[in-house]
Formats: structure tokens, C-alpha cells, sequence
């Protein structure tokens, strides 16, 4: 494993250098308030002892988790078909689903005018597997291998009955868009381990059939009402990466370096004559930002890569864009201390489409994400790395359609009860904690609600969920609103 | 009531010790010391909010605060020893001490000690400044003092209440900028574009002691003077040519985009501006502009995801417009309000849902338009006559065409005359759905899916060849209409039910969670005058609410809006928290200032150019943002004003500002937006391939920013720390992040702004130097010092060495962008002055308005 890129020196010898004329012995201090600042933390901070990142008071207490690798599965995977086994259903399939489990709950659109409502049973084989003997469907044999490394959460619940305010609220803690994202709390208040790269990286995907319309909203990494800054860089999944990272056409980066050094000449001079701190600033921006031009193109190249480490990833890792390419990427990034890296994947959305897709979705994500586990397992990663698996609601465990059209069987949104899997910095291996009803239609115990599950999440890093909090508009603004509380129990 | 404990006051002065006598002297402001405090660490159980009070005790009311209950006074003007509240701060048992224990915000022993002194001080309690109107106070007499420096620093009232404080402060303000940094910034300001070189010579050359005045009035004539301040009002109305969320749809809201510019143009005054918008379809005789006006709130986004709720939709699109007006007009965050009283402002659940009943009376459905269009019922339609006719004729055709084939299908489906197609025995024996369903539906009625599905039928199946072709021109005049259609304009805008719908205040702010509790139109209780509570019978609507906003009753419209401005020139306003005036807001830096601005701002018409007149002809303005260093570590924000403003502009006008350095600036006004350079991929990898874009050709590609098309999901690659464009914003932060650098290096706008620059470099002067000094002057409007010549002279000798060798990257570079080049340049020389170029527009000095 790489070690992770200590804060200081920050400016690198060769840099140091190229410009040591101009900065004279100044060169070191000016470099490290101006790094700071752009590393995320604010700008007086720089001042303040070195190796402070982020916000003063940060973390709260000692963190179990150092970063996080959250694989989101955009329009909700069936638990009933993937993990919460329930033989009920089938000994109900096809028969209406009873009106006191239903309760007059709200669904979409797209079921909410059906009165039919057969139970459907699952449609594949379960049974249970490790030492924990967890329950999964012979749809995830990868996952399945893994069991005893993950911590399954079968009584998640949620409140949005639609994608878009669903994903939102498990990424931001709101339904409507506008708040910062948990990548953008998270590099706000703990500030960045990478000199060279961004503390918050996101990466999307999406199934091959293309069957759903999912979109991925830039709010899902937004920053709010925080600084810009502080929002996830969507790594591209064709071409550059990062947008512009490439200089144009006709300029070598030798020649990129020459008028750079030039660049900073001509505003350090102006710094000095101006008295004014931002320029600093603006020289260690663009100093990062050749840097990232040489880092990048490192991050992306595959060819050190045993071909043992690519098998465990499948057979899409070599294919830029696929879930798979995003989740070694993902143990890269980690590798090199960004400390939120949001691998969003999109295609569960069977609403007509259960009997056959669903199983083509569950090959695309199961060898990566158990891939991911293992890679980062077998380099000492998981010990410090938070791995998320899941999508904003669950689908129902009745039908959407007619129960005689089985091509066309489909299970609409679900935000009654589901299940999500962690693994690794901190939390429980092999443990299934808390349990839907026997119809996997609400929860049956210790009930996971989304801000329960970010005040656990930043609990994991160290951060009291209640106190990173920025003032908005009069307010304290936190990621869990009012809300949520640390579910203890699935702490190791 | 708690058991009476021994009286604890003397910890607070056994903790203070004798620290407090020395600051006693200086008088307490409440609004200014006590009542942040008491928001801050009280409120929250002791607030406006009824359903979170604890001991039904209010401390953000005068009542509260001096109330005696059960012979227990909270507080005792002029008598700490008698005041619970002191008491209760300092107390060291845990069921008794304020805050308690378990609270996140505990008081500060500074905070204890001003608590303290205030009440000693006779406890005086004044009402939240922003919430009184604005009076223009006398404008301070400020004794010039001699020695300082020859230009004047007090030029007109703004000055003498800067200059007054900075005294006050034992500061002094710095001297005027020079005159090519003055055009300079003043130009962005005012037009969010340098000036051209001859511009600044012709400023420089002038020796009119109102040389400075008569250029501002050339920039405040300038169309471009709209397009630079629309910018700010986009941000504020959420503006962007898609509704967002699923599918993304167009919208065509650029003819209200244009509206803004030319009001901002022709200096509409700001009462005028916001009833038009707020209100305009409901004046009087509205006009097809004071219509379109009215589209500001329809510049929300919209969730019409498959599977929505229409009510759900519906409910959030007036949340928005609700917030959105508050933020804007009344400096007051609304939204807390939705489910509960607010918790520190004086706002109360009731008075939220009495400004939603304002809002919901339009005729909105929160129901997607359908197919592909994003233009969401009530819209007006801009077509000119000739595509209005052609729409007409198109229809027209169809409409001929339908007896037609009514006849045939009379004889072709035998039935009673009057009977729909499908009750002939004829049609009954059609297949499936389809083209069963196609018998099902009049002609009339028919649409182009249902026709193309069933035309294979009637061809390939049981062919009927002379149906078929009366079938195929029923296809061509649909789509002859469609496509007429597509080229008239539909813009949202407001209506008002005939019937309004009961507002009824909802449980936790949730669409199906109505109370039973009735709201009718009302402006919030806080700024009521006595009278009877609102009803059925004095409800306002959304004209009168308007009305109201910009009515000396509403205290807050001219301050927020001058706020704005000053924040715009400055980079911060007086008050920092642009979208929140109340009680947790930012108190102001300069309260007089603030108020003076604004209660002038009013006497004289609301008249928006006046302002920015006033503002950018002080001495305030026009001085040097150079600062020493221990300016800079006494005030690192300039909130006191003691020298010029210099920040990183926005990276709008950065892309501007290197479009017109490069002479490639499109100045076209108005119209549909434009869709300049962005990588390939990026409007695909966010809708799954849905959504195409297709770069513009030509000179479209180098319209201003203002007219980029902006896509929610997914916004314009080129700008950067700009506002999403998806709720109201106020204030964009400026960051820097290494990202931004990529843009203006890598970007290929940039790059083709860099070549281009070198091509008017080459071609404008001779010789090395002559060249260096006019590029250096097209990005900063001065001519470089010896020094920074010396660099990139040295820089352009090693760029011509390297391109002379690689003759290829000379071609590539030289050749960026899609203008054209002129023929015979060397690529050599232009690839080495295009790298130039490129450094030059990368300068902080070029990034900032300085």
C-alpha cells in the first residue's frame, strides 16, 4: 500500500526549485497557508498548527473510519429478491397481500392507483452462507463468498417514494435538492488527506441494457449552501477524467511548467506588492493543478496491476465507464487518502422488468463490489476504509403488473423496509442487525431510519452528527437535520 | 416553577473578576451584543416558536424579558441581584443553570459579563433593526483632515459615513486607485467587460475634472449594463432553459431572460420591476411584457419524474415561490416556517401558510406538460403573426382533411351516421389493441404515435392502399402542425384561478398532511399594523402582496436590494448573509449607511442606476485595493471599507472578459440561448444519451455567458463557483480549487480566446515589445512594469525556440478553435504568442477585478 501523502512538505522539491528565486525563503510558508486553504480547510486555519485539516475540533473523538467508499445503487435493489429471505411470500404469491400489512401506505404513481396487489414470491433461489450464515440470493454468489465480512442492515426505512428525493435524502439528509452532500460534509469538516487530487470524488454508472432512466443530478455531490469547494468532482467516465485536465493541443507539459514558473513569477511579484493573501492562494492553485495533470493519468493506469487483483473485479475492470473500471478506481482513490468516494450505479429499477434483468444487473455489480472488499482486505484498506452498499428505498414484495404476464413482472418502490450492507473500518463483520416483518414489507426490529444511518456514518469518522453543523440562512444546518442517532449496535 | 435556590449572582462575579469595570464604560447596543446572544443560546426553547417554548417563557419579546411571574422577574432593568436570567446563567446546579447542560451552544463568560453589564445598564430592549423601517439618518460631518492626501475623500454621503467610522476606527481610508485600474474595475462592474485599450487612453487623455463621472454614465447607457446585472438576477430566480430532474425538458424561458435586460436597460425602477414580476399578469390591462414579467416565478424547477405525485409537485413549486420571495424581498429565511414556527425569527407557522395561500392560486397542476415539451400550463404564447399563421394553416389543413376521411370511413366501416368507428361490425373484428384502439378514437382526436402504429395494419395486413394514403397525409399534416408548432415560443407565466383553492396549513410542511386550520393571504404578522386578523374578507392576493413588498410597510425590500448592489461592487454587503436579515442574520458593518442608502433609494424612485451611480462615484470605490499589511491582518475582509475591493470575478465574466480581450465577443442582444464549446459526452453521460448537445457553429459560439444554455442537471462546463441555478441564490462564494486553473488554461474557449488574442496582437503593433505591451494591456488595462516585461520577454524567445523545432505543435495550437485564422501567419509565431496569450489571461490580475 501507498502510504497515504503526508501534509508537509507540500510544495515538492522540483517545484520548490523551479521557483526559488522568486519565493526566496518565504517559499515554504507562503506554499503551506495557501495549500491549506485549498485543501479545503478555511483560510484562517492555515495559520494554525500544521496537520489540522478541516474545521477546528475535528474529529470530535477518535475515528474508526478514515474514509468512505459508498457504492450507491441508484432505483433500489429488492431486498426480497437479494437478501431478506422470506418464505412467506412465497407460500402467499399471487394471492392479495393483507390489507393490516398495507396500512394505507402511499405508494408511486405507478402502483398507487392498482388495487390488485398480489404477493410475489422471490424470484430466485436463497440460502445461507458463511459462518454468520447470512442470508443472500444465488443471484450474488460473489457476495454471498463475502458474507461473513459484511454487515447486512435489514430494517432500513425511508420516507421519499420517488428516486430522485429518495437518493437525495440518503446523500443529503434532505428529499429537495439544495443541501450539501455527505461528501461535502465530510471534506468540509475533516478536510483532505490528498495534495494532489480531491477529497471528494464521484463516479457513475449504469446497467448495460440501459432500462432505466435513472439521471444522475450533480446535486447528489452538491455542496449546498457550503463553499463550492467542498462538492464532489465527478470523474468522467469516457475521455479526461477530470474536465480540462489535458493541456491542448501543440503544449508539452514541459513547456506548461515553463509558463507556469512564469505565471507564478508575475503574481508573486504582485503578491508582494499588494500585500494580498488570496494571491498566494492562486499560485497553489494552479501549482495543484499540474500536479493533478501528472496524478491523474497515474490514477487511471491499470497496467501496474497484478492479474490476479484485476480478475477480482471481473470482467468489465478494463472498460472505462463500467461499475467495475469505478470500483477499482474507488480502491485507488482510497489508496491515495481521498476521503469520500461516491461510486453511484444505475439500473434497478424493475419495474416491468424483475425476470429478466434483474439478474444481468446483479452479474454487472456482484463480482466488482466483493472484488472491492477483498482488493481492499488483502492491502490492510479495510481496517480504515467504510464500505457502503445500497440503493434510497427497497421494491415491494407485492407485483406490479399481472401475476400471468410473468416476462412483464415488476416490483414498484418500496421505502417501507429494505436492506443496505457495510463492511470494514468499525463496523460489525458477519452481523445481520434488525429484521423486517414476514412479508418484508415493514420493519420487525430495530428500525434503521436514513439519519440513523448518517449519524453512524459520521460516527465512523469521528464526528458527533449533532455538532458539524454550518450556519445558513440563521440556522445550524447539519446533514442529519434534527435527527437520527448512532446505531451502536453495528459498531465493532 | 423550580425551588427558589440560594441566588448565585456572586459566582458571575467571582468568575469575571475585576475584568469588567474597565469595558463598563462603553454603552451596550442590544440589537448589536445582547440579542445575537440571546438568539443564539435562548431562542431556541425560548423563542417565537409556541410549540417548542419552554416554561412558556419568550425571551425575544419585551414582554418576556421583563416579565415578573409568581414574584420572579426575568429581568430587572438596572438590577442584576434581581434578575432571574442572570441568575440562571451563572447557576452551578445542573437543573438550573442556562442553557442546561445538554445544550450544543453554552454562554460564553464574555457573554455572561455583557449579560450582566446590560442589565446594570437599565436593560434597554429594542426591536430587531431590520424589522423597523429604514430612516435616513443626518449624513455625519467629517472634518477633512489635512496631510492626508490630495484627492478628496469624501465625494458624496456614502463617503462621509465610511470616512466617519474609519476615524472612529483610527483608520484612514486609501488613496484613489490608478486611472487605468479604476476604468478597469468600474467597466467590469457596470458591464462585466474591460475596456477596450482606446478606451482607456481616451480616459487617460482626459483632463474634465468629471472625466471619472462621464465614464461611468457611458457604462450606465450600455446595453451590456443589463446583461452584467441580469446575471445576478438570474442566480436570484433560480433562471435555466430546462425544468430539471427526470427527462430535463426545454423550457423557453429566454423571452423573460430579455425581459430582465432590457428593464435593467431602459432602468426600470425596482418597485416597478418587482410588482411586474411578482404580479404582472394581474394588473390591470397586463401587457403581453408585464405577462411575460410574471414568468419569474415559474423559473423554479420542476419534478415531473414518472411515478410523481402531482399534488407533491404542486405543493414544493409553491414552498419555492414562497421562500424564494421571502429571501429576496424580505431578507427572511421562510422556510423553517413550513413545518413549525420559525425558531428565532418572529414568524409563525400560521404566517408561512397565509403567504402559501398567496401563492396558491395559480393554475398549475404539478403535472408534467407531457412529450417532450417542458413548457408547463399557464404559458403565454410569443408567436409572431407569420408563425401564428403558419400554425393556423397547418391546422387549418388537418382540419379539412377530417371530414374526408370521416366520409371514407363511413363507407369503410358501415354504420349508423353519428356512431363512432368502432361500434361497426366492421371494426369490431379488428385485432388486439391495436388498430383497435385507433377505431376507438374520433379522427379528430387521433395523434401521430396511434396513426404510425396503425398504418402497417391497413398497408401490410389487410391492405386498403386508398385508406392508406388518405392515413399518410393524415401523418404529414400533424407533423406539418408539430413542426409549426415547434417554432412558436411558449413562456410560463402566472395566472389566478377563478376559483381559489383553501389553503389549509399543512402538518410538517407535507403535501397530504392537512390540518384543519385555514390560512388566508395575509403579509406576516410582524410587520401587520393592529387591525382585524386576516380572513376571508381582507385576503390578499398576489398583486396586492406585490404591492405591499414594495410599500413603506415592508421594511426590509429597499435595504435587501441595496445590500445586493454594495455586495456586488464589494464582493460582501453590509450585511454578509445577503439572504437573511433576521435575528441569526449578520448585523450590518455600516447600520446608517445600510438605511441612509435605502430610505434614498426610495425618495428617489427606487431608481436602480441612480444607486449604482451613487455607489461607484464615491471615493469609497474609487479607492486602491492595495492594502498593507497590517490593514490587511487588522480588517482581512474589508468590511471597514478603508481600501478598494479586489476579488477573483465571477467565471462568467472571466470567459467574457477573455472574449473581448480577444476581439471575438459576440454582442448580440438577446434571443434563445446558445450553445458554445463543452467537451463531448457531458449532456449524454447525465441523461443516458437523451439529451444531445450539439455545439453552435459560428459566432454564436462567442455570444456573452449570459446567453449559455443552461441545462439543471447538468450545467455549462465552462463556468465555475457559480450558482446552480436550481434554488434562489443571493450570494455565490468565491473558492479556488485546482479545477478552476484547468478551465482557464485548458478550456477551449480559452484556448481559442488565447489564439485569437495573439492574432490582434500580431496584427495591432509591431515589434516585440510594443506587442507585449499591448496584450499585457487588453487583460489588466496597464502596461507592464520593466520587470514583468523582462519575464515574458524572456518567456516568448523560449516559446518561438521550442515551436521552431516542433512544427507540428505550432500548427495544432495555432490552429484551436473553430474562427478562423488568417491566412500567411507563420504558425510558429502565432502558436508562441498564442501560449503568451494564454499566460497573460491567466494572471490573477486578469482573474480579478482589482
Amino acid at each position: 500500500m501507498k502510504p497515504l501523502a503526508p501534509l508537509e512538505p507540500l510544495l515538492d522539491a522540483r517545484a520548490l526549485h523551479t521557483r526559488r528565486q522568486f519565493f526566496g525563503r518565504s517559499a515554504l510558508g507562503i506554499g503551506t497557508a495557501a495549500f491549506a486553504s485549498l485543501l479545503g480547510r478555511d483560510a484562517r486555519a492555515g495559520a494554525a498548527p500544521r496537520g489540522q485539516p478541516g474545521i477546528a475540533g475535528l474529529p470530535h473523538f477518535a475515528p474508526r473510519a478514515k474514509r468512505v467508499i459508498y457504492l450507491f445503487q441508484n432505483g433500489a435493489p429488492s431486498h426480497v429478491d437479494l437478501f431478506d429471505y422470506k418464505p412467506m411470500l412465497r407460500q402467499w404469491h399471487g394471492k392479495q397481500i393483507p390489507d393490516e400489512v398495507v396500512g394505507g401506505r402511499r405508494f408511486s404513481t405507478m402502483t398507487g392507483g392498482q388495487t390488485a396487489r398480489p404477493v410475489l414470491g422471490e424470484i430466485t433461489k436463497f440460502a445461507q452462507h458463511g459462518r454468520s450464515g447470512a442470508w443472500v440470493s444465488d443471484f450474488l454468489p460473489r457476495t454471498a463468498a463475502i458474507a461473513d465480512d459484511l454487515c447486512f442492515v435489514k430494517s432500513m426505512h425511508t420516507e421519499a417514494v420517488n428516486h430522485a428525493p429518495a437518493i437525495t435524502y440518503f446523500l443529503t439528509g434532505a428529499e429537495m435538492a439544495g443541501r450539501p452532500s455527505m461528501g461535502a460534509w465530510l471534506s468540509y469538516g475533516l478536510g483532505s488527506e490528498s495534495e494532489d487530487l480531491p477529497a471528494f470524488v464521484v463516479m457513475t454508472s449504469r446497467d448495460k441494457e440501459a432500462s432505466c432512466g435513472q439521471i444522475f443530478y450533480d446535486f447528489y455531490w452538491g455542496s449546498g449552501f457550503l463553499p463550492s469547494k467542498y462538492q464532489g468532482v465527478a470523474f468522467r467516465g469516457r475521455g479526461d477524467p477530470v474536465l480540462y485536465l489535458s493541456n491542448p493541443a501543440g503544449m508539452s507539459r514541459e513547456m506548461r511548467r515553463g509558463l507556469l514558473d512564469d505565471l507564478a513569477a508575475l503574481n508573486e511579484a504582485k503578491r508582494r506588492d499588494f500585500g494580498d493573501p488570496e494571491i498566494a492562494t492562486r499560485i497553489a492553485q494552479y501549482e495543484m493543478a499540474y500536479k493533478m495533470q501528472t496524478s491523474v493519468p497515474e490514477l487511471t493506469d491499470f497496467s501496474r496491476e497484478s492479474p490476479a487483483t484485476l480478475a477480482l473485479y471481473g470482467p468489465d475492470v478494463a472498460k472505462q465507464g463500467s461499475f467495475a473500471y469505478n470500483c477499482l478506481m474507488a480502491r485507488r482513490l482510497a489508496e491515495r487518502g481521498v476521503r469520500f468516494i461516491q461510486v453511484m450505479h444505475a439500473g434497478w429499477d424493475q419495474h416491468r422488468n424483475l425476470n429478466s434483468q434483474l439478474k444481468i444487473q446483479c452479474q454487472d455489480v456482484d463480482a466488482p463490489s466483493a472484488g472491492l472488499i477483498q482488493d481492499l482486505k488483502q492491502r490492510g484498506l479495510l481496517d480504515d476504509t467504510l464500505v457502503i452498499w445500497g440503493g434510497e428505498f427497497g421494491r415491494t414484495p407485492f407485483l406490479q403488473g399481472k401475476i400471468e404476464e410473468t416476462k412483464q413482472w415488476g416490483r414498484d418502490h418500496h421505502p417501507y423496509v429494505f436492506t443496505i450492507w457495510m463492511a470494514g473500518a468499525g463496523v460489525k463483520p458477519g452481523l445481520t442487525y434488525g429484521a423486517s416483518d414476514d412479508f418484508g414489507f415493514n420493519p420487525a426490529e430495530r428500525k434503521v431510519h436514513v439519519h440513523d444511518f448518517q449519524a453512524t456514518v459520521l460516527h465512523l469518522l469521528g464526528i458527533n452528527h449533532e455538532r458539524l453543523t454550518y450556519k445558513f440562512q440563521g440556522r445550524n444546518y447539519r446533514l442529519t437535520d434534527v435527527h437520527g442517532h448512532v446505531v451502536r449496535d453495528l459498531l465493532a | 416553577m423550580l425551588l427558589r435556590r440560594p441566588r448565585a449572582l456572586r459566582w458571575l462575579h467571582a468568575l469575571l473578576g475585576a475584568a469588567s469595570p474597565a469595558v463598563a464604560a462603553e454603552p451596550i447596543d442590544f440589537n448589536r451584543q445582547i440579542r445575537p446572544i440571546l438568539a443564539d443560546a435562548c431562542f431556541h426553547c425560548h423563542g417565537p416558536d409556541a410549540a417548542s417554548r419552554e416554561a412558556k417563557l419568550r425571551l425575544d419579546e419585551r414582554e418576556g424579558l421583563y416579565r415578573v411571574r409568581e414574584g420572579v422577574a426575568v429581568v430587572v432593568p438596572g438590577k442584576p441581584e434581581e434578575s432571574e436570567l442572570l441568575h440562571r446563567i451563572v447557576s452551578p446546579h445542573e437543573d438550573e443553570v442556562m442553557p442546561p447542560p445538554r445544550a450544543a451552544r453554552q454562554l460564553k463568560l464574555e457573554e455572561k459579563d455583557l449579560l450582566r453589564r446590560w442589565v446594570a445598564a437599565g436593560a434597554p430592549w429594542d426591536r430587531h433593526w431590520s424589522f423597523t423601517p429604514p430612516v435616513a439618518s443626518a449624513v455625519p460631518e467629517v472634518p477633512e483632515r489635512r496631510g492626508w492626501r490630495s484627492t478628496p475623500q469624501v465625494r458624496n454621503p456614502v463617503d462621509a459615513f465610511v470616512v466617519a467610522r474609519l476615524q472612529r476606527e483610527g483608520l484612514t481610508p486609501s488613496p484613489e486607485a490608478p486611472r487605468a485600474a479604476l476604468l478597469r474595475r468600474v467597466s467590469l462592474d457596470l458591464t462585466g467587460l474591460p475596456p477596450a485599450p482606446e478606451e482607456v487612453d481616451a480616459f487617460l487623455a482626459d483632463s474634465r475634472p468629471d472625466a471619472y463621472e462621464l465614464q461611468v454614465d457611458r457604462l450606465l447607457a450600455s446595453p451590456r449594463y443589463g446583461e452584467r446585472w441580469a446575471w445576478d438576477w438570474l442566480d436570484a430566480a433560480r433562471y435555466a432553459d430546462t425544468n430539471g430532474f427526470q427527462g430535463d425538458p426545454e423550457r423557453t424561458m429566454w423571452p423573460w431572460r430579455d425581459w430582465v435586460v432590457n428593464a435593467l436597460n431602459t432602468n426600470q425602477p425596482f418597485d416597478c420591476f418587482s410588482i411586474e414580476q411578482l404580479a404582472g399578469d394581474l394588473l390591470p390591462g397586463a401587457t403581453r411584457e408585464q405577462k411575460i414579467a410574471s414568468g419569474f416565478h415559474r423559473n423554479n424547477m420542476f419534478n415531473g419524474e414518472g411515478g410523481r405525485i402531482p399534488e407533491e409537485t404542486r405543493v414544493e413549486n409553491v414552498f419555492d415561490r414562497v421562500e424564494t420571495t421571502g429571501a429576496i424581498w424580505m431578507g427572511l429565511t421562510l422556510s423553517c416556517a413550513r413545518c413549525h414556527d420559525h425558531k428565532y425569527d418572529p414568524v409563525t407557522q400560521g404566517d408561512y401558510y397565509a403567504l402559501y395561500d398567496i401563492f396558491n392560486q395559480m393554475s398549475e397542476q404539478g403535472r408534467a406538460a407531457g412529450g417532450r415539451s417542458g413548457a408547463i400550463a399557464p404559458v403565454i404564447d410569443l408567436s409572431t403573426p407569420a408563425e401564428a399563421e403558419a400554425v393556423r394553416k397547418a391546422q387549418a389543413a388537418i382540419d379539412a382533411l377530417v371530414p374526408e376521411i370521416e366520409r371514407f370511413e363511413l363507407a369503410k366501416f358501415p354504420r349508423p351516421e353519428g356512431k363512432p368507428v368502432i361500434d361497426s361490425p366492421a371494426a369490431q373484428r379488428l385485432p388486439g389493441n391495436l388498430p383497435a384502439t385507433h377505431a376507438r378514437t374520433e379522427v379528430r382526436q387521433r395523434g401521430l404515435d396511434g396513426l404510425l402504429e396503425a398504418l402497417p395494419f391497413f398497408r401490410d395486413t389487410e391492405p386498403d392502399p386508398a385508406y392508406v394514403k388518405l392515413l399518410q397525409r393524415h401523418i404529414a399534416a400533424i407533423r406539418a402542425r408539430d413542426r409549426a408548432n415547434d417554432n412558436i415560443t411558449r413562456v410560463m407565466i402566472m395566472d389566478q384561478r377563478g376559483e381559489l383553492r383553501d389553503t389549509f396549513i399543512l402538518n410538517r410542511g407535507s403535501y397530504e398532511a392537512k390540518t384543519e386550520t385555514r390560512a388566508f393571504g395575509a403579509v406576516p404578522a410582524l410587520f401587520r399594523a393592529a387591525g382585524p386578523e386576516p380572513g376571508p374578507a381582507n385576503r390578499l392576493n398576489r398583486l396586492d402582496f406585490a404591492r405591499w413588498l414594495v410599500s413603506p410597510g415592508n421594511p426590509l425590500a429597499a435595504r435587501t436590494s441595496v445590500n445586493r448592489a454594495w455586495q456586488a461592487f464589494f464582493g460582501h454587503g453590509f450585511v454578509k448573509t445577503a439572504e437573511d436579515f433576521g435575528v441569526q442574520g449578520d448585523p450590518p458593518s455600516h447600520p446608517e449607511l445600510l438605511d441612509w442608502l435605502a430610505a434614498d433609494f426610495v425618495a428617489h424612485g427606487w431608481d436602480v442606476k441612480r444607486l449604482h451611480r451613487q455607489i461607484v462615484t464615491s471615493a469609497t470605490y474609487r479607492q486602491s485595493s492595495r492594502g498593507s499589511a497590517a490593514l490587511r491582518e487588522r480588517d482581512p475582509e474589508n468590511r471597514l471599507l478603508a481600501r478598494g475591493p479586489r476579488h477573483r470575478m465571477p467565471s462568467w465574466m472571466i470567459r467574457d472578459q477573455a472574449l473581448a480581450a480577444a476581439g471575438l465577443v459576440n454582442l448580440a442582444l438577446g434571443g434563445p440561448s446558445v450553445r458554445p464549446y463543452q467537451p463531448a459526452g457531458i449532456w449524454e453521460e447525465a441523461t443516458f444519451g437523451k439529451k444531445t448537445y450539439v455545439e453552435d457553429q459560428g459566432d454564436a459560439l462567442h455570444r456573452r455567458s449570459l446567453y449559455v444554455f443552461w441545462r439543471r442537471i447538468v450545467g455549462p462546463t465552462t463556468f465555475f463557483d457559480a450558482g446552480a441555478r436550481q434554488v434562489c441564490t443571493l450570494k455565490v462564494p468565491i473558492t479556488n480549487t485546482p479545477l478552476h486553473a484547468l478551465v482557464t488554461l485548458n478550456d477551449p474557449a480559452f484556448v481559442e480566446a488565447a489564439r485569437v488574442m495573439a492574432q490582434r496582437v500580431l496584427a495591432g503593433a509591431a515589434g516585440d515589445s510594443a506587442r507585449l505591451r499591448f496584450a499585457f494591456r487588453l487583460v489588466t488595462a496597464r502596461s507592464p512594469s520593466a520587470a514583468e516585461e523582462g519575464v515574458l520577454s524572456a518567456r516568448l524567445s523560449r516559446l518561438r525556440a521550442n515551436f521552431a523545432r516542433d512544427g507540428e505543435a505550432a500548427r495544432l495550437l495555432s490552429a484551436a478553435g473553430a474562427s478562423p485564422r488568417p491566412a500567411g501567419l507563420a504558425a510558429s509565431e502565432h502558436a508562441a504568442w498564442t501560449a503568451l496569450c494564454s499566460l497573460l489571461l491567466n494572471l490573477d490580475e486578469t482573474l480579478c477585478k482589482e
